[in-house]
Formats: C-alpha cells, structure tokens, sequence
C-alpha cells in the first residue's frame, strides 16, 4: 500500500508558508512566506539571489510590476526569467552577464491575476495560468513573445481560477490544478505543424477544496496540494495492450490514460497545503508548505 | 452628502436568541463546546454596515438561519443577503465577515462565504474574490481597505 512518511518538519516562518522550490540538484530547499522573510511573494519586485562564499547575497532586483509578484521561474537553461503577478501581466527577462537583466517582453494577455508560471522542460515554452480560468502558452516568435495557444472554456478549459501547473518529466504532457476541484491532463500529440495541447482526462472527485499546487516527478507520480489540509498521490493505471483497442477513444494521438489515487494524506498539515514539489533527482523525496507557517518534507513509499 | 446606494434601507429589530439545543448533562467540564451556527452568527450580527450606522443584522444581510456549521471537521458556510441587488459595497461587506471570523474562530476553521443566490447582480464575480485567499490577503495589504474593515467591525451598538 502506497503511502506518504513524513520525515521532517521545518518551522521558522512566523506566518503562512506560500510556496517552497528545489535547486536544481535538489540540495538547497527554498520557502517564501507571508512574513516577508524572503521578499519575492507579497512585493512588486524580484530579488535574484547568488550563493558567495557561502552566503546568498541579493545581486539584482527586477523592477516592473505594478504590485504583488505571484511566481517567478527559471527556464531550464538558465538563460530567462519570467515573472508574473497581480496586475495581470507576464514579463520575460533575459539573463545576461554580469547580473544584469533586460527585460525582453511584456504580455497583457490575461484578463486578472496570474497565479503561476512554468517552463516547458524543452526551455522554448512559457506558460501561464490565471484567476480568469485560462492557461496561456508563450513562444518567441523572433520579435516578440506571442500567445500560441490558450486553454480555456468549452475546448475543456478550467471552470474557475488555475492556481498550478507542472509538465511530466518527458515534456510531452501538462497537468494544472483548479478551484474548480479537477486536475486536468493534457498533452501534446507529435505530428506536423506547430504543436497543439488538448484535454487527454479530467481528474474530479477527490479534492474538497480548492487545489493550490500540482507537481508532476520523474517517476511519473502526480501530487497535490489542496486547501483541504491533504497531499494526494497519483499514478497513471497501466492499461493492459489488449483493452486499450476495446477502448472508445481510439485516437492514436490520445492514448487512453486513466489515472488513479494512490495516496491520500489527509491532514498533511493543519491548514491549506500551498505548494508541493518533488525533489528534482530523487522521486520519493517530497517538501510541502502551508498556511499553519511549516515546511515538511515527506518519504513516498509506492 | 454623497449619494445613498439605498438611502432608505428595511429595518428589522435585533432578535432575542435562545440556545434551543440542552447541553447533555453529561458533559465533562474539560470538554469544548462545539461551535455552532449562533456561534458564529453572534460573532458577525453587530458589523456595522458601511452605508448605514445600523448593524448587519438589522439591516437583515445575515441572519443565523444562513450559516452552517460542521464543528467536527471545522468548517463554516454562511451566506449574506445585500440589501440591493447592485450594492456596491458587498465586497466590503463579505471582506468585513471573513475578517471577523478570521479573528474571532480557531484557525482549524475554514470559512466560505457567499452572496444568498439571486441576492446581486455580480453575484459570481463577489463569490471568486472573497473565496479567493491571495485576493484576501492583498486586500488587507491596502491600509484604505483595512481601515474601513476595522470600521465595520466597531460595533454599533457599543
């Protein structure tokens, strides 16, 4: 029987814990909080911050926003940063030598606030999600960053504000968390022309309440965060090679896929999970912040 | 003076409430009492309403008969009735609710509040923003809005 250990708690934050993030090689754990311990979350700027001689020193504040900034990522070579925030808008920056970044492009595309940011693994995508039920994909077209394709509405879009999202390790599919209580899967069939994302399943039924963070590991687990005080675990049903071709859906460019509850730690935390995010090498290691102001970090056992 | 979005609201008296339900005798005194709906609606009744110097139960926007509570696994739903369809002040309103209870309720409660349905033409938009905790939070972030919140809440009747 699948389950979750929790194996350490962090305290330290004298108010809600909003999100936690991994170093790249998983040996440095990040968290921001409402007490304003590191500056990113409730302020209209960006600090970026470099370890020097065994300190992190703030080497660069990016300046824009009108007010809050709600997520800022990477992309995965290092070369951009994006940042988002309440005044609906999502900026992308180019990193350049010397601490110095040039922001390259400024995207009014959503209608409200954009709650969360992240790259495709293949550093050419930027994507967005936001209290106006959209998801927005962002490429460069060589002038300008521009709208590729937006999720929303009837094509099988969220019913309410997309609070997270997170590819799988391959890149090839997405997954976003909803207020509307749903995970929502969707991939991105190869074939010719510029690729399109489409719904492949909606995953409903188990959350209570609002889902806030979604996480997508290496191995393939799926995990959730939800105002519910859970974390979830789920893992993709292995459909035997005889049954998928009984199936309904036989779309070579859709697989059926079906995924299904392994885990679910109720009371994870004393309050609304905010983030969860698997260790970036090892995929049994797990860190979760909340609202009741902690940090944990959790052994999955499959 | 400014004009009143309802210069001449209903008013309804302040109810006498009794506490129908015995507590079993039975009941050791290191128990909790469980919180319940005139719990709660004690907590809220005496908000002052941002128009009007009468209070929120006067003015008949909550009444206990709209909340619901489950003690056990801590949670509050309760919904408020704007005196008219296009008030514009019922975000302040629900904003003052949340706040109360946010200061008034152990934390292990998770409150949801929303406008009785049919009582507001922007019912939906009112319901995603006072539901929303980042919209929450920077709203008590803005020193204009907390202050009228902190205003709503001295009561009326002190």
């Amino acid at each position: 029987m699948a389950r979750l250990e929790q194996i350490q708690e962090l305290p330290g934050h004298g108010d809600r814990a909003w999100s936690v993030a991994w170093s790249p090689t998983g040996t440095t754990l990040a968290s921001c909080s409402g007490d304003k311990t590191v500056r990113i979350c409730f302020d209209a700027t960006t600090s970026v911050w470099e370890i020097q001689g065994g300190v992190w020193e703030q080497v660069a504040v990016l300046e824009g926003h009108e007010n809050e900034v709600k997520a800022v990522a990477w992309s995965p070579l290092g070369t951009h940063v994006a940042t988002c925030g309440r005044d609906k808008t999502v900026w992308i920056w180019e990193a350049e030598p010397g601490h110095e970044f040039e922001c390259l492009d400024v995207k009014h595309g959503h209608s409200q606030d954009v709650k969360m940011l992240a790259w495709h693994p293949g550093g050419q995508v930027l994507v967005s999600c936001s209290y106006d039920d959209s998801i927005k994909m962002w490429v460069d077209d060589g002038d300008e960053w521009t709208c590729q394709q937006t999720l929303s509405g009837g094509g099988g879009g969220h019913d309410s504000t997309v609070w997270g999202l997170a590819f799988s390790g391959d890149g090839w599919r997405m997954v976003s968390c909803s207020d509307d209580l749903t995970l929502r899967i969707w991939s991105c069939p190869v074939g010719s022309g510029s690729p399109r994302w489409r719904l492949l399943t909606t995953i409903a039924g188990y959350h209570e309440r609002t889902i806030f963070s979604v996480d997508w590991s290496r191995a393939g687990s799926i995990v959730t965060g939800s105002g519910d005080n859970s974390i979830r675990i789920f893992d993709e049903a292995i459909v035997p090679e005889g049954a998928s071709s009984e199936a309904s859906n036989s779309d070579p460019a859709s697989p059926s896929s079906s995924f299904r509850m392994v885990v679910n730690h109720a009371d994870a935390h004393s309050s609304d999970v905010n983030c969860v995010r698997w260790h970036p090498l090892d995929p049994t290691l797990l860190a979760s912040a909340s609202d009741d102001g902690s940090v944990k970090l959790w052994r999955y056992h499959p | 003076m400014d004009d009143l979005i309802n210069p001449a609201p209903k008013l309804y008296s302040r109810k006498t409430t009794v506490r129908d339900k015995i507590q079993p005798a039975s009941l050791d005194a290191g128990d909790r009492e469980p919180i319940d709906a005139l719990e709660v609606f004690e907590h809220i009744r005496d908000i002052t309403d941002p128009e009007h110097p009468y209070s929120l139960e006067q003015l008949n926007v909550v009444s206990e008969e709209l909340i619901t509570v489950n003690d056990q696994s801590g949670r509050v739903r309760l919904n408020f009735t704007p005196t008219v369809a296009h008030c514009s002040m019922a975000t302040l309103i629900g904003l003052s609710l949340r706040v109360k209870l946010m200061r008034s309720l152990p934390p292990r409660f998770k409150v949801d509040i929303y406008i009785t349905p049919g009582a507001h033409s922007t019912e939906a938009a009112i319901n995603k923003q006072l539901n929303d905790k980042e919209r929450v939070a920077a709203a008590l972030e803005n020193p204009n809005l907390l202050e009228m919140v902190n205003k709503s809440l001295t009561s009326c009747h002190q």
